[in-house]
């Protein structure tokens, strides 16, 4: 069985998008990019993705509302979701439902880093020392 | 009936005079004259019936009775005329005296002086004291008593002096009773002059009472009407009684709809159900009001306040005072939307700054000369500040603008020092710093605060440490400094603050002017706006420094809850 790779960046800034797609790849995965909620959550219904990476500002369907159809989905339990927002009040009310949520500015490597680590597998990079920061 | 019949001849009688005593003689008069006119017409009537029945005397006698009833006439009519136009007492005085002269000369002279014409004197002397004046009885007392006397001794007989006595007396009597009823007259005119006086007076002081009353009034409506901010009062029952036309205006109702109704249903149509309900409550609990309440009503917003009506005898109602406030919570909007589109559109840009030089740091496309590294590390760097100053200078904004909101709600601590720990170890690291965070075991997992601005104040306290500290450690700490309070302290191995720099520090665009910390310039709100942010929090912050050793800055927060509020 091969392992499942599909990572989906759903983030509607470009750059961010690049620069999260981008670590990503760097990660091992094999990256989409989607900018627009309603796409993403049409696009769930056909693809089973190892890791979402999902902001919450979205145009037409909201972040929290596609963490919650992902979190209702049985077929998507193992699905790994990565939140960034800028918004700390928001990133803090969906902690429960994320995996991990990472408040913006969030940087190329901290992406790629800690993608790596989330999802079992994945190659580990050679930054990646954030095992236990403190 | 008979003052119906002589109704007609009032005006003819009356004589306007300016003194009434004099007027109401000269009427009276009047009166006499008319009388003594109709006996002498009724005479000439006789005479003339008689002569021509052929009953009458002689034809001189005829003649002679004839001439004088005409001669009495013609005497009436000027005395009547003299009367009128000239002086009363003279027209009195003349016929007094032709009335006299008749009596004297009217019959045979022993008759006169001592038979039946005698009593006859009488008349004149009663009239004169009612006629002319009350002594003039007297007067003609005496004029009578000289004529009898003169006529006696001409005749030959002794005056008659019990007559001439009995004059004296009926003079005296008649002047007695004409006096009293002069006096009383006259007493009983003043009185109505008192009276009317009184009556005057009253009727000009209600007068000006009402016209100061209604001056008064009108000029408070004149004011109401003036005032551009909308005023409606309602009494206790909840009815509007006052209702100004700015009101009207705001309101989109016209006066005459406004007054007698309640506020509920004026608001029915246009105000939202929520905004209604604290109208309301607004208005009938006094306890629970604010300086002003903002809401939309249709189109407008309106920016209102409430107060309690009291008079002397006790509250009236409440006056409900409403202000246009459309204007200014369209800029209140544009500015809001202003900020938060700046701050968006300033950070987007340089976060994709900051994430591209990381990608060809981390040797996404292709590895890099040491130059190249060098280069990337201070792009990293100088977007770093620009990101750290356009944060700083929005929150000063929005702190001085009174539009930073401070959000209440219960966070685990742990994630508040992992989102840190996520951010800063990277920045410490990369100079080659231990960064150590610690969370004493009494402080309790779930605390309440605003978590966005704590995450904001750690990092801008962790971010100084870091930058002005050149080896060693930072130290972050959570504890308990007694029992109402949580407090998290962030202490550096540093250069330190100069004691004369410790009170300034944390003053906007305040920095240690040092040549070390040239090199670390940064927008100097940082301090500022922890420091703002820390009282908006309820919370204190304490700085301890020793040049060369390091800083301790630890910011002391209350444990229980703080009521959620914006600076203002």
């Amino acid at each position: 069985m091969t392992m499942n790779k599909i990572a989906l960046v759903i983030e509607d800034d470009f750059d961010a998008a690049t620069i999260f797609a981008t670590a990503l790849g760097k990660a091992g995965f094999e990256t989409e990019v989607i900018s627009e909620g309603d796409a993403a959550v049409a696009r769930l219904e056909t693809v089973t993705p190892a890791l979402i990476l999902l902001d919450l500002h979205l145009p037409r369907v909201v972040g929290t509302e596609i963490l919650a159809g992902i979190r209702a989905n049985e077929r998507l339990k193992d699905t790994r979701v990565i939140v960034t927002t800028a918004d700390s009040r928001m990133g803090e009310s969906v902690r429960p439902q994320a995996d991990l949520v990472l408040l913006k500015p969030t940087t190329f490597s901290q992406v790629r880093d800690l993608a790596s680590r989330l999802v079992p597998g994945m190659r580990k990079t050679a930054t990646a020392k954030l095992e236990n920061p403190s | 009936m008979l003052s119906t019949i002589a109704k007609p001849f009032q005006p003819l009688l009356t004589v306007r005079a300016s003194d009434p005593e004099d007027a109401r003689r000269r009427k009276l008069l009047n009166i006499l004259l008319v009388g003594v006119m109709l006996i002498t017409l009724i005479a000439l009537v006789t005479i003339i019936v008689s002569a021509v029945m052929g009953v009458a005397g002689e034809p001189w006698e005829v003649m002679l009775l004839f001439g004088m009833a005409v001669g009495a006439l013609i005497g009436v009519a000027i005395i009547f005329a003299i009367n009128r136009y000239r002086a009363g007492w003279l027209a009195s005085a003349l016929f007094l005296l032709l009335l006299t002269a008749v009596i004297t000369f009217g019959d045979d002279a022993r008759e006169v002086v001592a038979g039946r014409s005698l009593f006859m004197f009488a008349i004149p002397i009663t009239m004169a004291s009612v006629l002319i004046r009350p002594y003039a009885s007297f007067i003609l007392a005496g004029v009578t008593a000289v004529l009898i006397s003169v006529i006696a001794i001409s005749i030959n007989i002794i005056p008659n002096t019990p007559a001439i006595l009995s004059f004296m007396i009926l003079a005296l009597v008649s002047w007695l009773s004409a006096r009293s009823l002069e006096h009383a007259l006259s007493d009983l005119r003043a009185i109505n002059r008192e009276l009317d006086q009184r009556v005057a007076q009253r009727t000009q002081d209600l007068s000006d009472a009402l016209s100061r009353e209604q001056a008064e009034s009108s000029k408070n409506q004149a004011i109401l009407e003036s005032i551009a901010d909308g005023v409606i009062v309602f009494d206790k029952r909840g009815r509007a009684i006052v209702a100004n036309a700015s009101v009207a205006q705001l309101m989109g109702h016209s006066p005459e709809e406004i007054m007698q109704n309640n506020i509920e249903s004026l608001m029915a149509k246009d105000v939202d159900e929520a905004d209604r309900e604290m109208t309301i409550k607004l208005l009938q609990d006094e306890s629970l009001r604010t300086p002003s309440f903002k809401f939309r009503w249709g189109t407008k917003t309106l920016s209102v306040s409430f107060a309690t009506v009291r008079s002397v005898s006790g509250v009236i109602g409440n006056v409900m005072v409403c202000r246009d406030f459309t204007r200014e919570a369209e800029l209140d909007r544009m500015k809001s939307a202003f900020l938060s589109m700046t701050s968006h559109e300033l950070r987007t840009p340089l976060n994709a700054i900051l994430g591209y030089s990381d990608m060809l740091q981390e040797e996404v496309y292709g590895s890099i000369t040491s130059e190249q590294r060098g280069t990337i590390r201070r792009i990293t760097a100088n977007t770093s500040r620009m990101l750290g100053m356009v944060n700083n200078l929005l929150d000063q904004a929005q702190i001085e603008a009174g539009k930073l909101a401070i959000h209440v709600e219960p966070f685990a601590i742990e994630n508040l020092i992992d989102d840190l720990r996520s951010v800063a170890t990277v920045l410490a690291e990369n100079k080659g710093l231990d960064l150590t965070c610690t969370i004493a075991p009494e402080v309790p997992s779930t605390l309440a605060s605003d978590s966005q601005r704590l995450h904001q104040i750690l990092l801008n306290l962790v971010g100084n440490a870091v930058k002005f500290t050149q080896k060693g450690s930072v130290g972050v700490r959570v504890f308990l400094p007694d029992a109402d309070h949580w407090a998290f302290a962030v202490a550096d191995t540093g250069a330190g603050i100069p004691t004369e720099a410790q009170s300034y520090i944390f003053e906007p665009f305040r920095q240690v002017d040092d040549p070390i910390t040239r090199n670390n310039i940064g927008s100097g709100l940082g301090l500022s706006i922890v420091k703002q942010l820390t009282h908006l929090l309820g919370g204190s912050i304490q700085l301890k420094s020793l040049v060369g050793q390091g800083s301790t800055f630890t910011v002391i927060l209350p444990l229980a809850p703080i009521e959620e509020a914006q600076t203002a």
